[in-house]
């Protein structure tokens, strides 16, 4: 399962060739630092590069494009890692086998990709302020959308609170304070600064060669000639925990959310990183784990009740949802789990189910297109060689004492309640 | 054992019924690590009023099907099925939906013994007193969650608004005082009548040998005995066609108001196969009419009216039919009368040709990717099968469509009497 390797300027081709699927999955990772001054504005890019091309001008003549290349797959999204801000695109379009398309699909979304990319629609040397002003509507609605969904909002709270002093206390997709500012002109010297500074990486899946692929990047990818892109840092993953924050927002609500905020002090990139995926497993990560169980099966508190481990940023994250009542009672049954695993209060069974459940999710990645890409890209970004027969392999050898060395060094850091207004 | 070529689109389907009546479909994906299976009845949120046979008619509390799904995962030990799953390497899981409950598992190894686990747990039922009130905490939280959710909120409020009679328009999970009447009995009641083998499918897809698996899974059946079961009966209050009320609405913390519109089919006659093109020549039509690339939806993202949210889709059944389109706007009162007025005109001009022709190939290409996902494929072949149609033939159908087709449907759906809206705006401060 090796990626074949090539580049084209500034942007780095990935190329697995393989007849599994039906179609061609493309992933493009573009990451820049993440900071204050530039995450709004970088956010805003691949809205306005959707909207039209130099050749297709009109989004409606750009998304008919998508729709004769048989329903092409395109979409973008943003998201964080550590200290990095990344735009994805992503495209996915049938093998033509399966249909008698009159041009190689396969080209016609690189293209595609190529042209929306590098090739945005230009007015008077800058963007189309009308794509530019509708777009900040749109992503400012997105923002504020956010609320909508309390489950993502508590979470998203929790980390703001608990990473208040670190760059990843930003929301991937921007600030709504610095939407207004954003004119035309600042947003394309931004495009063109951050074509000039992302790390571009090209993951393609599917029936096709590292050959072909490079030279239709070469053809369609106008890349810039001179560009001084900007190296991966890794977030300092390890952080002492003066005190616990605690913080309640109140909301019109029907349910409380609970979430919790710890420091892992393990990364991706350190040795202990699969010994803190099975630290996280016993935890909470699946419906045999202490937390389902204690706190949704023994104690009917919720329906959910979970952990997530972000191991880019080195934290771990709880999430539940409670009676406003319960509050206390929940937390001291969570806390009461976490103290379970540093005493090493863990049994055979939940080693051994938890090793069995990681060590599948592993091999199911090798039946998604997106998920290979995802998992050859973290190696590449954390700087770090990892294959999937190799982790399988340590996951086996991960001891209770290797759980319990992983525990001793887990810190409580943010308690976060999203309530509703009623006094109590 | 039946085998069923597909080769337009690469596929191949082993098929056997067993004599107890259980329908067992196994779908080779040779080179794929995971095996992914499905374990469903015919059985949902819907079938609320029922009996067998001769028997009386019974009306049971609304959500009864989703709490038996919750109830199954707890073992006669008192153990959670998860555990064995777990143990296994599987990730187990179960939703209910309308008209079906499911019960899964995907796994890359231990493939016999998984698909066993998942066999004998929903075919060993055990519920006590105290098991069922335990869960009544764990449902009326996550009925909560789902009470805070304005999407699926604005969604119920469309089914409310269009439907007088039917059961589509009552929460799948219940509310908190109907799950309170459920008890023990209730719930033997509903398992012995839809989780009988000949209500249920299982659906193998992954790197499997299908005779093998068949063999498996016909020697695990004989061992056990069911009784023959007679005719379930389904019973529905008449629907009347017209909606219950042009307008719902409801009020939650959102940032932007929600707004849903709903056509209501004012009758369902099709079945079947019959069904499965009307099914497919709606999605067609509202996909020309409302897609991303048509020119209305540009031109009401254009005036900031609608946003990416901006969607639509076609349901369809034996009972019900309707459209649903819609999204977040800061305006529902204009969305609704650009809806309207756009309906007409569309009504008056037909649909464009060359938009036809790049929407149909659109589809079929969206159809195609489908299933390269062997998740998809379980899913969506389990809802056809019980609408008694065949997914592999709605490629078949796409192809087929003409613009005939679409025009005629058009004129058939588009009927403003049957159009009700939902709504969720925030509270007045």
């Amino acid at each position: 399962m090796e990626f074949q390797v090539g580049t084209v300027k500034n942007l780095t081709i990935h190329v697995l060739p393989t007849n599994r699927f039906k179609t061609y999955a493309m992933t493009l990772f573009a990451g820049t630092p993440l900071s204050e001054e530039t995450v709004t504005s970088t956010a805003l890019i691949p809205y306005v590069l959707r909207r039209g091309t130099s050749q297709f001008p009109e989004t409606i003549q750009l998304r008919e494009q998508l729709d004769i290349m048989y329903g092409a797959g395109f979409g973008f999204n943003i998201v964080k890692r550590g200290n990095t801000q990344f735009i994805q695109l992503r495209m996915d379009v049938i093998n033509d086998r399966f249909v008698d398309s009159e041009h190689s699909l396969l080209e016609g979304a690189l293209r595609y990709m190529g042209d929306v990319l590098t090739n945005p629609l230009l007015e008077q040397g800058s963007f189309r302020t009308a794509y530019v002003e509708a777009e900040k509507g749109t992503l400012k609605k997105q923002l504020e959308s956010i609320i909508n969904d309390k489950i993502q909002y508590a979470a998203e709270r929790c980390v703001q609170e608990m990473c208040e002093q670190e760059p990843y206390r930003l929301n991937a997709s921007g600030r709504l304070e610095d939407i207004p500012q954003i004119t035309a002109e600042a947003l394309y010297k931004r495009y063109t600064q951050w074509m000039s500074e992302a790390q571009f990486d090209l993951y393609v899946v599917g029936d096709t060669t590292l050959e072909q692929v490079t030279e239709l990047v070469s053809q369609h990818f106008k890349l810039p000639d001179q560009a001084e892109p900007i190296a991966y840092s890794q977030a300092d993953a390890h952080h002492p925990v003066s005190s616990v924050k605690t913080v309640v927002d109140r909301l019109d609500v029907n349910q409380g959310k609970l979430n919790l905020g710890l420091r892992m002090n393990v990364s991706y990139a350190d040795d202990d990183y699969v010994a803190a995926l099975v630290y996280n497993g016993i935890l909470g990560s699946y419906p045999h784990s202490k937390l389902f169980v204690n706190v949704r099966e023994k104690e009917s508190l919720a329906y959910y009740c979970s952990s997530r481990y972000d191991a880019h940023k080195g934290i771990l994250t709880i999430q539940s949802g409670i009676e406003f009542s319960n509050y206390e009672k929940a937390l001291q049954i969570i806390e009461q789990q976490l103290e379970e695993m540093k005493k090493g209060t863990i049994s055979d069974t939940e080693l051994e189910q938890t090793k069995a459940m990681l060590t599948n999710a592993m091999r199911e990645m090798l039946d998604s297109a997106n998920d290979i890409a995802g998992f050859d890209f973290n190696k590449q970004f954390s700087k770090v060689d990892r294959s999937i027969p190799a982790m399988i392999e340590q996951i086996s050898q991960i001891t209770k004492q290797d759980v319990q060395r992983i525990a001793a060094a887990v810190e409580l850091d943010t308690i976060y309640f999203l309530r509703d207004r009623q006094e109590v | 054992m039946d085998v069923l070529n597909y080769p337009q689109v690469e596929e191949t389907l082993y098929r056997e019924v067993l004599d107890n009546g259980l329908e067992i479909i196994v779908l080779p994906k040779p080179g794929f690590q995971k095996t992914y299976a499905t374990f469903a009845t015919k059985y949902g949120s819907i079938d609320n009023h029922f009996a067998v046979g001769d028997e009386s008619p019974i009306k049971v509390p609304d959500g009864i099907a989703h709490f038996l799904e919750h109830k199954m995962f707890e073992e006669p030990d008192g153990h959670d099925i998860f555990a064995t799953f777990s143990k296994q390497g599987a990730a187990a899981n179960a939703y209910t939906s309308f008209d079906r409950t499911v019960y899964l598992f995907s796994a890359t190894e231990k493939i016999d013994e998984n698909l066993m686990t998942l066999i004998n747990f929903v075919q060993r039922p055990h519920f006590t007193e105290q098991n069922v009130e335990k869960e009544k905490g764990i449902i009326a939280q996550e009925i909560n969650m789902y009470n805070d959710n304005a999407d699926w909120r604005v969604y119920y409020g469309l089914f409310e608004a269009l439907f007088q009679k039917h059961p589509i328009a009552v929460d799948i999970a219940g509310t908190v005082e109907s799950i309170y009447q459920i008890d023990k009995d209730l719930l033997y009641r509903c398992y012995n009548t839809f989780y009988h083998p000949s209500n249920m499918l299982l659906f193998v897809v992954g790197g499997v040998d299908a005779e093998h698996i068949i063999e498996l899974v016909k020697q695990n059946q004989a061992q056990k005995s069911f009784a023959p079961l007679g005719e379930i009966k389904r019973f529905f209050e008449e629907e009347p066609r017209q909606i219950r009320e042009q307008r719902k609405v409801k009020q939650l913390s959102v940032s932007l108001p929600k707004c849903m519109l709903g056509f209501k089919e004012p009758e369902v006659t099709k079945q079947g196969e019959e069904l499965l093109r009307q099914e497919v020549t709606s999605k067609l039509m509202l996909d020309i009419m409302f897609g991303s690339s048509s020119s209305f939806y540009q031109s009401l993202y254009d005036q900031q009216l609608i946003f990416d949210s901006f969607g639509h889709e076609y349901n369809c059944s034996e009972q019900y039919a309707f459209s649903v389109i819609g999204g977040d706007t800061p305006d529902p009162d204009a969305l609704i009368a650009e809806v309207r007025n756009y309906v007409e005109n569309t009504l008056q001009a037909g649909i464009d040709p060359e938009r036809f022709e790049r929407v149909k190939r659109k589809k079929i290409g969206n159809y195609l990717r489908m299933l390269n996902s062997p998740e998809a494929i379980a899913t969506e072949f389990t809802r056809y099968r019980f609408r008694n149609c065949d997914m592999f033939n709605v490629l078949k159908y796409y192809q087929e469509c003409t613009l005939e087709d679409v025009n005629a449907r058009l004129k058939e759906h588009f009927d403003f009497d049957q159009l009700a809206v939902s709504i969720v705006v925030s509270p007045e401060k």
